[in-house]
């Protein structure tokens, strides 16, 4: 999921593919604000069928946490 | 799509979006409202006005929204197209032995003059020699044709194409094409869209929650109550927030760069956006100035520019949208700004629809008249600048001003931003004269600024102690 992942937040920020890593923090490391981030999880959501719940996702601070998130709502869909 | 010939050359015209039919609305109901913007960025150094010149008209030939245009066709259906040149050349004004405050006011004069609606250019770019050495570009445009993240990255473009002329920095990226981001965005606006309905949907259910909002005033609880007696109606929670004489003022308040810093090191260390920061602030106030009424609603912008096709592709995309809260005295100011957060990312999840279509449900809906209205405020807050953090612009001492049109629509726009020059916060009061004198203005941002750090020295203060203690 990383890779798929990473090319979507290539679409948000001017960001390396291979610079992005499972510690990589979405605001400090990679610039995001909080329009990007929520607009990301609405990508996020229709690719994977899932729905994120918003008060969840405050949490969210690295890509790692975030693929642990998908996988979490995929797992209990 | 449309084409039009157009001085003998057949052009694609596109339908209009929503966040510039917002526009359109606006004047509709005043029309004597202006939608220009105007700013001013000035450098202390010397400037070849030449190589500027060459540099603005380069930055235009590379932005798609500075070539674009409108036409009306023969129903007064309005659409829009993008010429593949614009030759015009900059203009040039020197102001060095002006007084700073008297060239400020002329250039809120060329603020305040209205472009000509159709088939022609809906910007004007002017090389000014400023007073005590500084030297750089007014810019005005047409509010339909860019918004303040536009013309903060055409800045930026003309100054990095003149950097790389000057000094061998390295050229900017090219932008994005705006007929790309418009396409993605009259695709959502089609009748069936799903990603339209279920912005539809979440609306509607926001519209319709069985507890209507109130209205809080920036000046106090004076506007309901008297609307309240005329009307007849002594439960109204709404109050009309247009008037017929939209004459309206700008007041700039500069917080420092350390207070300035105190904020952002504070969203850092709580991981919360400075705009949910600001707008636990503004809600606070109401509710101080309101009676420490519970339930207050600001209007809040959004920037609609995730991708980095929307960051630069030019053009208007804000859209504005009712943020609601109800926090009780015993919640933290902390906690408050968290449920300020979880509703703005709400918001954002359901931006694209059309604010203008919003209005007119809860309008009917809460059966009041169009220009009635819970909020009292609406707030932007621009983290960009012309040097952000990819910009490989010099540290050079900057001047940045916005220029007043003149008219406003609503009763008080706030727009804070951050100054190039030293990263501080600039807090952009313009209100309509009518509504707030200036001494009341800054009486209001007095008590933001209390508010904001009463919060920020103690985050598990409660939003009662500090109502209690400013």
């Amino acid at each position: 999921m990383l890779e798929e992942l990473k090319e979507l937040i290539c679409n948000y920020v001017e960001v390396e593919p291979e610079k992005i890593t499972l510690e990589s923090k979405f605001v400090d490391d990679l610039g995001f604000n909080s329009f990007d981030f929520i607009t990301l999880l609405g990508e996020v959501e229709e690719k994977y069928n899932v729905h994120v719940n918003e008060e969840e996702v405050l949490g969210l601070t690295t890509v790692g946490n975030a693929i642990d998130y998908i996988e979490k709502l995929r797992g209990t869909k | 799509m449309k084409e039009f010939n157009i001085n003998g050359t057949v052009m694609q015209c596109y339908p209009l979006t929503a966040a510039q039919r917002l526009h359109f609305y606006t004047l509709k109901y005043a029309p004597h409202q202006v939608t220009n913007i105007g700013t001013g960025l000035y450098i202390k150094n010397d400037v070849d006005f030449g190589v500027l010149k060459q540099s603005i008209m380069e930055a235009v030939a590379g932005f798609d929204t500075m070539r674009l245009r409108f036409v009306e066709d023969e129903d007064g259906t309005v659409y829009q197209y993008v010429v593949p040149f614009d030759e015009r050349e900059p203009g040039f004004f020197d102001f060095s032995n002006w007084r700073e405050e008297d060239a400020h006011r002329e250039m809120e004069q060329w603020t305040q003059k209205p472009f000509e609606r159709f088939n022609s250019a809906m910007n004007r770019v002017v090389m000014i020699k400023y007073p005590n050495g500084y030297n750089g570009i007014y810019l005005k445009v047409d509010h339909m044709t860019m918004d303040s993240s536009s013309l903060i990255e055409f800045n930026k473009l003309v100054l990095e194409l003149y950097c790389a002329k000057m000094y061998n920095y390295p050229q900017p990226k090219p932008l994005q094409p705006y007929i790309k981001a418009l396409l993605h965005d009259l695709e959502y606006e089609k009748r069936g869209n799903a990603a339209r309905k279920a912005d539809e949907a979440f609306w509607k259910e926001q519209i319709e929650d069985k507890n209507e909002p109130m209205y809080t005033d920036f000046t106090g609880p004076g506007r309901l109550l008297t609307q309240r007696r005329e009307s007849g109606n002594p439960k109204l929670r709404s109050a009309m927030v247009i008037s017929r004489d939209p004459t309206a003022s700008i007041s700039v308040y500069h917080l420092e760069k350390e207070p300035s810093e105190r904020l952002m090191q504070f969203c850092m260390e709580n991981r919360v956006p400075m705009a949910s920061l600001l707008l636990m602030g503004l809600r606070t106030v109401l509710s101080k100035f309101n009676n420490d009424e519970k339930d207050v609603s600001v209007k809040t912008c959004v920037a609609r520019r995730g991708t980095l096709l929307e960051k630069h592709s030019g053009g208007t995309r804000i859209h504005f949208f009712p943020l609601r809260t109800i926090l009780e005295p015993e919640q933290t100011f902390l906690e408050g700004i968290q449920v300020i957060q979880t509703e703005q990312n709400k918001i954002f999840r359901h931006a694209n629809y059309d604010p203008i279509e919003l209005t007119m449900k809860r309008s009917k809906y809460r059966k009041f008249t169009p220009g009635a209205s819970y909020e009292s405020i609406s707030l932007t807050y621009q983290p960009l600048t012309i040097k952000s953090r990819d910009s490989e612009l010099p540290d050079i001492d900057y001047k940045t001003f916005w220029y007043s049109n003149g008219v406003a629509g609503q009763p008080l726009y706030l727009t804070v931003m951050h100054r190039p020059e030293d990263n501080g916060l600039n807090f952009n009061f313009e209100y309509r004269k009518d509504c707030v004198t200036e001494q009341e203005m800054e009486f209001f941002y007095y008590y933001l600024c209390r508010v904001l750090f009463r919060g920020i020295e103690d985050k598990e203060r409660t939003i009662g102690e500090i109502l209690e203690m400013i």
